[in-house]
């Protein structure tokens, strides 16, 4: 008898036990999920540091790296030239075995190898704005520039008519953005056979060097009835110089992007038209997808971000505002 | 180890009493409490979430209010305001500009003050005091519904500052109907507080809804006036469920967006048409819930080991008892009557401990009787055996008799009949068992005399007998059948003579009758069987084996009295009898 409670003692003890150590390891496995499940660490690289453009891109990307719960670095080499700078920042991120890429590549071509990079070290690249010449990254988040070129021929052509001489105003050569774009105003040109292309010129995302280049392109040709400007930078220096040189109006200027001076020159009218893209969403969508395959869910491979032509007489409509002013916080 | 696996699966004997006890008491203990845990989970969840409902609604309005005093004081702002332009006697006019500035200045949430003709004229204005070029005032939603709206203000959805240069601010325009002299005539105007969006979203950023809850702010029209995802949702990135919201004023609602459940807590904000919507995560709940629903688990598991252990040893007791008598009724069944059990307990156990003892107690008295009968029957038995003779050997006798008379041996024929008469008055002797010794030896002798007649003197024999002996008594008929048996397989086939001794003596304070014969022998099997009770004694001879005359002695004397054979092939066989030593009073001992 004595024998059997001492087994009865033993079953016990072996039973509190078994239980304890079920209740202790499922605790553990609660911490292990929550360590798990620690915050991912995102690189966002974009193309240069200022501008109001890339601005609202991080805009997009804090809040983006607010709801995902991302720890987030939004860094770029001091200007859109860079391309070696860039380089160097996207392999820093890689040595720094970050979690994810989020890359506006500066060159389509040269941006290629570092993009290849860090897919062979498994760091899933998303691509916003501008991509590169490989098929290694997960995502490419972008404006369909030709599309956004195409309409913007077409708000050049509403404003100078079918017989006119207009001139490209671009920024970088060899930028896939640029290249797409002009594409897009050319072949809306080539339906018009009396709309003549007089100049087109890089002013490298330098206003200074856009407002002295369409000073030069006025000079140079007196007839010139429109321009388009490829980027913000581009457009800036091209309104200054219209402005400076009384032109306003005469000179039609169509723009891409919706920085708040671009809009005050729309609503002045120098700027007849403006191409705006969403940075906000481009920077939030970039984030986003970036943070879902670092955490191993798949995302969509081609993202377009929708478009809008913005002008004087619809840039307060509720939808447009919503559309290009920021809310700052 | 070996023990303790024996004890383990004694006690998982799935019919055994104790593990019945545990197994049902502990199944429906852990019933009920499962019961019970569900009972009140459920009841606590439902609980939780109406607080959960309750504090949403608590957070709801203080919000709501905090709108509403807001909301107040920019309506006393637009009532010293008109108080002021009423004042004045004609627009513009320098003072009040001056308190318009003041205004401006303590409030750093006024983005600006300005003034407007029914035509859409800016009269005053601060801190701007020209509109932009294309500015279209009249359009303005403000516009049109301040002028309508006679003294009340309205309050518009948040948009972009637009009529003034600046940082394009997102603002809520406030306006008011305003009367007032401007170029020499009374003139129907509005007031415009453009109100910066930061400061409602102060208002409502501090809200703490649990880790993912927020609140968001509707217009009468479903317009989101505040959201903290604002930039997603005016980008289309994100989207609000407004149904609810739309169609009811007040209360909570449940609904599902991407499968998350939600609590949806709908408000009106008192001053104007603006509801206040809370939502709170039910998943969170569910966490608190789960992680309660672990616990109560763990508790219950340490409960069920708890109430299991406590009912082992609780069937332990209750069963120690009957598993007693169990095993003493084994004991019983393996023919040990001299079992008793002691238990204490419970009444009953003890009853029928006692009952089991009483039990026993009549079994073993009933086989004692049951032995003692049987014994006496065979006694009797064999005594009646003993008694008959063998008519084979009368008529044998007889026969001789007769054949000694017709050829004259008239000498013979008396000693044979002599022999006969004395021999048939021992065997029958009154038909008293017992007899002296010295009648016993006699009755072999008148045997021995008539076989040697018979077997034509094949045989001597002599017998011998210490004086002293004589007097004591004996069973009578016992050396007969021991001198039959001698005659008729030791002698009979002997070819030389065959000689017989008898010997009575005392020794050891028993009584020896010893039975030599020089015959032929037995073989050791014989031997060995030919006392126990299996011996099947076929071979002719009076009837009365040597077997029963063992079997009688033994019955009547016990075991320590009885035959002893010892025999050896060619050399002969001896006899031995012991018997108890005693006089005639003392037989009745034995009986």
């Amino acid at each position: 008898m004595r024998n059997l409670f001492k087994i009865q003692k033993k079953i016990f003890t072996l039973t509190l036990i078994i239980i304890i150590t079920f209740s202790l390891t499922s605790c553990n496995k609660k911490q292990d999920s929550d360590n798990s499940d620690t915050r991912k660490n995102i690189e966002f690289i974009v193309k240069m540091r200022s501008g109001d453009y890339w601005a609202t891109v991080q805009m997009g990307a804090n809040d983006a790296a607010k709801e995902f719960n991302v720890n987030m670095n939004f860094i770029a080499p001091d200007n859109e030239l860079d391309i070696e700078g860039q380089k160097k920042l996207v392999n820093e991120a890689i040595d720094k075995k970050v979690d994810a890429i989020v890359l506006s590549a500066s060159d389509y071509e040269k941006m290629a190898e570092v993009v290849n990079n860090a897919a062979a070290n498994k760091i899933p690249v998303v691509l916003v704005d501008s991509g590169v010449n490989s098929d290694k990254s997960v995502s490419f988040i972008s404006t369909d520039n030709v599309k956004a070129g195409k309409l913007a021929g077409e708000k050049l052509i509403e404003n100078v008519g079918k017989n006119s001489k207009v001139a490209i105003l671009s920024f970088v050569e060899g930028s896939e953005n640029a290249i797409n774009r002009e594409k897009g105003i050319i072949d809306v040109l080539s339906n018009y056979p009396n709309v003549k292309l007089v100049a087109k010129e890089y002013c490298g995302s330098n206003e200074a060097m856009a407002k002295s280049l369409t000073k030069s392109i006025i000079s140079m040709d007196n007839g010139l009835n429109g321009i388009v400007a490829l980027n913000s930078a581009a457009a800036l220096g091209a309104a200054r110089a219209l402005e400076e040189l009384g032109l306003s109006g005469k000179i039609k200027l169509i723009t891409f992007d919706s920085t708040i001076l671009e809009l005050q020159y729309v609503e002045k009218g120098v700027i007849q038209g403006t191409v705006v893209q969403n940075p906000f969403k481009m920077g939030y969508l970039g984030v986003k997808y970036a943070a879902m395959s670092a955490r191993g869910n798949k995302v969509p491979k081609d993202e377009n971000i929708d478009l809008k032509v913005i002008d004087k007489y619809n840039i307060y409509n509720p939808e447009n505002q919503r559309f290009i002013f920021p809310f700052t916080k | 180890m070996k023990r303790i696996s024996e004890k383990l699966s004694e006690y998982l004997d799935f019919k055994s009493i104790r593990f019945i006890i545990t197994v049902s008491f502990a199944c429906i203990t852990v019933i009920a409490m499962i019961f019970m845990g569900i009972l009140l989970s459920g009841k606590y969840s439902k609980a939780s979430e109406q607080n959960v409902a309750l504090s949403t609604m608590h957070v709801i309005e203080q919000v709501s209010l905090n709108l509403d005093n807001y909301e107040k004081s920019m309506v006393y702002i637009t009532n010293i305001i008109e108080r002021n332009i009423n004042n004045a006697p004609q627009l513009p006019n320098s003072r009040l500009e001056e308190k318009l500035d003041v205004i401006f200045d303590t409030r750093d949430d006024i983005v600006s003050i300005a003034i407007f003709t029914n035509k859409g004229k800016l009269v005053e204005g601060t801190p701007f005091s020209k509109l932009k070029k294309d500015a279209k005032v009249t359009e303005e939603e403000w516009f049109y519904r301040g002028i309508l709206n006679s003294n009340t203000t309205f309050l518009s959805a948040p948009h972009v500052e637009n009529l003034f240069d600046g940082k394009y601010n997102w603002v809520l325009s406030l306006s008011k109907p305003v009367s007032f002299y401007y170029e020499g005539k009374m003139t129907q105007g509005v007031l415009l507080i453009d109100i910066n969006f930061n400061s409602i979203e102060q208002l409502c950023q501090k809200v703490n809804l649990g880790k993912s809850g927020y609140i968001y702010i509707l217009d009468s029209k479903n317009n989101i006036i505040y959201h903290p995802q604002q930039e997603l949702i005016y980008n289309g990135l994100k989207s609000e469920n407004n149904e609810e919201a739309y169609k009811n004023t007040y209360g909570t609602f449940k609904q599902k967006v991407n499968n998350e459940e939600r609590l949806l807590t709908i408000k009106n904000v008192g001053y104007t048409d603006w509801k206040v919507v809370a939502i709170s995560y039910m998943d969170e709940l569910t966490t608190t819930k789960s992680s309660l629903t672990n616990f109560s688990i763990i508790i219950l598991l340490l409960a069920i080991v708890f109430v299991i252990t406590i009912f082992i040893f609780i069937s332990a007791k209750i069963t120690k008892p009957i598993k007693q008598l169990d095993e003493s009724m084994k004991l019983v069944e393996e023919g040990d009557l001299d079992v008793k059990v002691d238990i204490k307990g419970d009444k009953e156990v003890v009853h029928l401990s006692r009952s089991f003892n009483l039990m026993i107690a009549n079994i073993k008295q009933l086989m004692h009787q049951i032995v003692i009968e049987q014994e006496s029957k065979r006694k009797s038995e064999l005594d009646a055996l003993q008694a008959q003779i063998n008519p084979h050997f009368l008529y044998n006798t007889l026969d001789s008799i007769v054949w000694m008379a017709e050829n004259g041996k008239s000498q013979d024929v008396i000693t044979m009949v002599t022999s006969l008469a004395r021999f048939f008055r021992i065997s029958i002797s009154r038909g008293k068992n017992i007899i002296y010794v010295r009648e016993e030896l006699e009755h072999a002798k008148n045997y021995l005399i008539i076989q040697k007649i018979r077997y034509k003197s094949k045989f001597n024999f002599c017998i011998e007998a210490e004086d002293e002996i004589l007097q004591y008594k004996t069973l009578k008929l016992i050396i007969q059948p021991i001198i039959e048996n001698a005659l008729y397989h030791g002698i009979e086939y002997m070819v030389e003579e065959g000689f017989i001794k008898i010997t009575a003596k005392k020794v050891e304070e028993k009584l020896l009758f010893e039975i030599q014969d020089n015959g032929l022998g037995m073989k050791a099997e014989v031997l060995e069987n030919i006392l126990s009770y299996t011996f099947n004694n076929k071979g002719g001879g009076s009837g009365v084996g040597v077997k029963n005359v063992h079997e009688r002695i033994q019955l009547i004397f016990g075991r320590e009295y009885g035959l002893e054979i010892e025999s050896e092939l060619e050399e002969g066989t001896t006899v031995r009898i012991y018997l108890p030593l005693f006089k005639d009073e003392e037989y009745e001992k034995f009986i």
